[in-house]
């Protein structure tokens, strides 16, 4: 099995601060993996560095069978993959539907991925004149996940998408991405603090503390969030 | 973690910046001093000139530079003070109580005016643009009424030739010269200080500054008075000196000038635009002899090559240059990291315990509609000292809507709001604060460039006024706040700017932003979200202590049952704009209703989400 993200070695910050150092991760074609840590530990840090909105001090990055170290964020942006950052992953004054557009030009396609993510999202279909920022922040986070999906890319990276969204709709997330995983083959990269969600969708996880990979492993049950609990509380 | 260590030379380094400055001001004062000695009798004739015109834009620079307030109108404001001397001295004569009534008169009409401009400017629900149309209005205006003015005013040839203070040109120069220094050093004290941190905040975000109880109208309007005033000031030594005006010195396209210098000086460095107006001005006077009209050419295209190349302007990049050079020459006035910080605790303040049992919040019949779709409809509770609301429903259901109905009054379409009995009316969210309403937001709404410290600091605006003239480096929180900020560690990132820190951490800050307000009644929306399991539990525990030891009135929007399980003392359900359910945490969680619309999975009896 290939794999869609390498990062071997990485270490980056911000000015003379060091945020992340010497980490290595993989994500095999096809994984759903969860990036898990405290806040300030420097996971948003590692998203950033990984997509070249941050520059890595060292290290190797390959993404979907390419180097990309050191290449620029919007030349990255032109693979098969589709990031959302934390704060401000939408366009406000846009609708909807532009913000769709964004990633999918309006024609047979577009129409087709909306019909689509309806079934997951009737909001998105409903509200596809409404500018983006009148939505409320759970209305948004379905709409970042909505564009994510729409091109149906080869890896998706996600920053703490659960934020501000409903129990039940937080149910119905981790069976769509499972079932978008199994009809696409697409890899996904969770950020996430929501440690029962990140945990009932992933295959594997990982740790970040201080900036290090703390631990890491295969999700397997019960004992996996007792680990990974343990972890979070030191 | 190895956050930005500024900590320990900061407080040495500000320090030093003051020496830096007052041996600057000192240097420049001597070389004042000596002006009249080196230079000869033109150039110090020019230069006069050039010191009134670089105290004008100074003005624009604290209003544009630092506060974002893009003026295009101190000519006017220059205009009006000249106009006041030339007129009063033609038509009554000089004399020393005829100097004084016009020196009144100036400043008296200057600061009418400008309140008035200021106060189309910005009153409530004003968009940024307002200032810079009026103001570009109000030189044009100005001028019109100087032209229709006939003999009185010289209509377009002006007043020429009226007797003024009999002062030799050296003595002109010593008194501009050392009211630019001292006005200079003035305006970097006031920038520097804990008010100007205020000034940034309001260019920086000026809808969060007015939810901290900071009346942002009002302080843009005194500062536009207060620069009026200066301007005027100079507008007058102008026309006592000159013995000559013009209409054109109120004119719009000396305020634009005025801008131009500005911004070429290096906007929000006070001492760049000091020096860029001299400069150009005085460069000015000598090329316009012997290159007319090539000379205002020349500086369009110098103008437009700074704003592509140097945006920033001269100055910053001088300094840069210079700190390359020497890696010591640290004294431009930039944004500076506030020194080391001393927290320390305030008294419990004296409303404490006054809620309990009273009915805090009321809330009768209100709705809120947006064009035609209706967001509220007919919402109805009441809340009580010592209580957690919290506030539960779908996404979309208008949660946060409410939250925006009851901390501003001039949201909703209908109904009324009471907090402790007094009606919120149409309030603007600063009087709505001042009843003791602390609201935080949703999403992240803090102030990029000021830092951990400043920002708590101007939470704290409203019970403790900043000084004008000084940083102060302590930092005194109530005692929740202090909880959040220790257990948080935002303590060991006070000298942070904002924006380097991480997503949970700006949560925490703006959590603790609003505690420091120690309101009566403290509306939260996701006040956990992006923390972890175990900050949620701290900040839980933090919120049920307040409302039992200060009796404080909750009102909490949050997607973790578990936390608003184990928090609330009632819980209300938004469904579609509307109240579907009003009852305790075990009538609504163990509701049908809520698990079909709302909760999903959820298991009662552990709150946990399924595995």
């Amino acid at each position: 099995m290939s794999h869609v993200l390498e990062i071997r070695g990485v270490s980056s910050g911000y000015g003379e601060a060091i945020i992340l150092r010497d980490v290595s991760l993989t994500i095999a074609e096809g994984e759903i993996f969860a990036l898990l840590g405290k806040n300030g530990m420097g996971k948003s840090t590692l998203l950033k560095t990984a997509l070249g909105f941050l520059r890595a001090r060292s290290g190797a990055i390959h993404l979907l069978g390419q180097d990309v170290t050191g290449r620029e964020p919007y030349k990255v942006a032109r693979l098969s993959l589709a990031y959302s950052p934390q704060e401000g992953a939408l366009f406000q004054e846009l609708t909807v539907e532009e913000n769709l557009r964004l990633v999918q030009p309006a024609g047979r396609r577009l129409q087709a991925g909306i019909e689509r993510i309806s079934e997951y999202f009737p909001i998105i279909r409903q509200r596809l004149d409404q500018k983006a920022g009148t939505l409320s922040g759970g209305e948004q986070k379905m709409l970042i996940i909505s564009r994510a999906l729409l091109v149906e890319p080869h890896l998706i990276l996600i920053d703490e998408i659960s934020e501000g969204l409903q129990p039940s709709v937080i149910d119905r997330l981790a069976d769509i991405l499972r079932r978008e995983r199994q009809r696409t083959g697409v890899s996904i990269l969770l950020v996430e603090q929501n440690v029962t969600f990140a945990l009932s969708v992933a295959d594997r996880y990982a740790i970040l503390k201080i900036g290090e990979i703390a631990a890491a492993g295969r999700v397997t049950g019960p004992e996996t969030a007792a680990s990974v609990h343990a972890h979070l509380r030191i | 973690m190895a956050e930005m260590s500024v900590t320990a030379t900061g407080s040495r380094f500000a320090r030093n910046r003051v020496f830096w400055v007052l041996g600057l001001a000192c240097v420049s004062l001597a070389i004042i001093g000596a002006g009249p000695f080196l230079f000869d009798t033109y150039t110090v004739n020019i230069l006069v000139r050039s010191f009134l015109y670089a105290a004008t834009a100074l003005t624009v620079d604290i209003l544009w530079g630092y506060t974002g307030i893009l003026t295009f109108g101190q000519s006017a404001f220059f205009g009006i003070g000249a106009y006041a001397a030339a007129l009063t001295f033609t038509h009554f004569g000089f004399s020393t109580e005829m100097a004084l009534l016009a020196l009144v008169a100036g400043v008296a009409v200057s600061a009418a005016v400008a309140a008035i401009v200021g106060w189309i400017s910005f009153w409530h629900g004003a968009s940024s643009l307002y200032v810079a149309i009026v103001t570009l209005a109000l030189p044009i205006i100005v001028v019109q009424l100087l032209y229709t003015g006939g003999t009185f005013t010289g209509s377009s040839s002006g007043l020429v030739g009226f007797e003024a203070f009999d002062l030799s040109v050296e003595a002109w120069f010593w008194i501009t010269g050392s009211a630019l220094v001292v006005l200079t050093v003035g305006g970097w004290f006031l920038v520097n200080s804990d008010f100007g941190r205020v000034l940034v905040a309001l260019r920086e975000n000026e809808s969060r500054c007015t939810y901290l109880g900071i009346n942002a109208p009002r302080l843009k309007i005194l500062l536009m008075v207060v620069a009026a005033v200066i301007a005027a000031l100079a507008g007058y030594g102008y026309a006592s000196y000159t013995v000559v005006v013009a209409p054109e010195i109120a004119s719009f396209v000396f305020g634009t000038e005025l801008v131009i210098w500005v911004a070429l000086g290096g906007r929000g460095t006070l001492i760049g635009p000091v020096l860029g107006t001299v400069a150009i001005d005085f460069i000015s006077a000598y090329l316009s002899g012997n290159l007319p009209y090539v000379w205002k050419l020349i500086v369009g295209i110098i103008f437009v090559v700074v704003i592509v190349a140097l945006p920033e302007g001269f100055l910053p990049v001088i300094t840069r240059a210079g700190r390359w050079l020497s890696g010591c020459f640290r004294h431009a006035p930039k944004i500076v990291q506030s020194g080391s910080v001393a927290l320390s605790l305030a008294e419990p303040p004296s409303t404490v315990g006054e809620g309990a049992g009273q009915p805090a919040v009321s809330v009768k019949s209100l709705g809120k509609r947006y064009g035609s779709s209706t967001i509220l409809d007919g919402v109805d509770f009441t809340a009580s000292g010592s209580e957690i609301l919290s506030i539960v429903g779908p996404n979309g259901a208008g949660k946060t809507t409410l939250m925006r109905c009851l901390s501003s009054g001039t949201e909703r379409s209908a109904g009324t709001v009471f907090f402790y009995g007094a009606d919120i009316g149409r309030l603007p969210p600063y009087s709505v604060t001042a009843l003791g309403v602390g609201r935080s937001f949703q999403t992240t709404s803090l102030f990029d460039t000021l830092t951990v410290a400043e920002c708590l600091r101007l939470a704290r605006f409203r019970l403790q006024r900043p000084a004008f003239w000084r940083r102060d480096q302590r930092l005194v929180l109530p005692p929740a706040a202090m909880r959040v900020v220790v257990a948080t560690a935002l303590d060991t990132q006070l000298t942070t700017e904002a924006r380097h820190l991480s997503h949970g951490q700006k949560r925490a800050l703006e959590l603790a932003m609003v505690l420091a307000l120690e309101p009566r009644v403290l509306f939260l929306d996701e006040p956990t979200a992006g923390l972890t399991k175990q900050e949620r539990t701290l900040i839980g525990s933090i919120l049920v202590d307040l409302t039992r030891r200060e009796a404080l009135c909750v009102l909490l929007i949050e997607h973790d049952l578990e936390f608003v399980r184990e928090i609330s003392t009632r819980i209300l359900v938004l469904h579609q704009g509307k109240v579907l359910l009003d009852g305790s945490v075990q009538e609504v969680v163990e509701s049908e209703i809520v698990r079909s619309i709302y909760a999903g999975h959820v298991k009662p009896e552990t709150g946990e989400t399924r595995l």
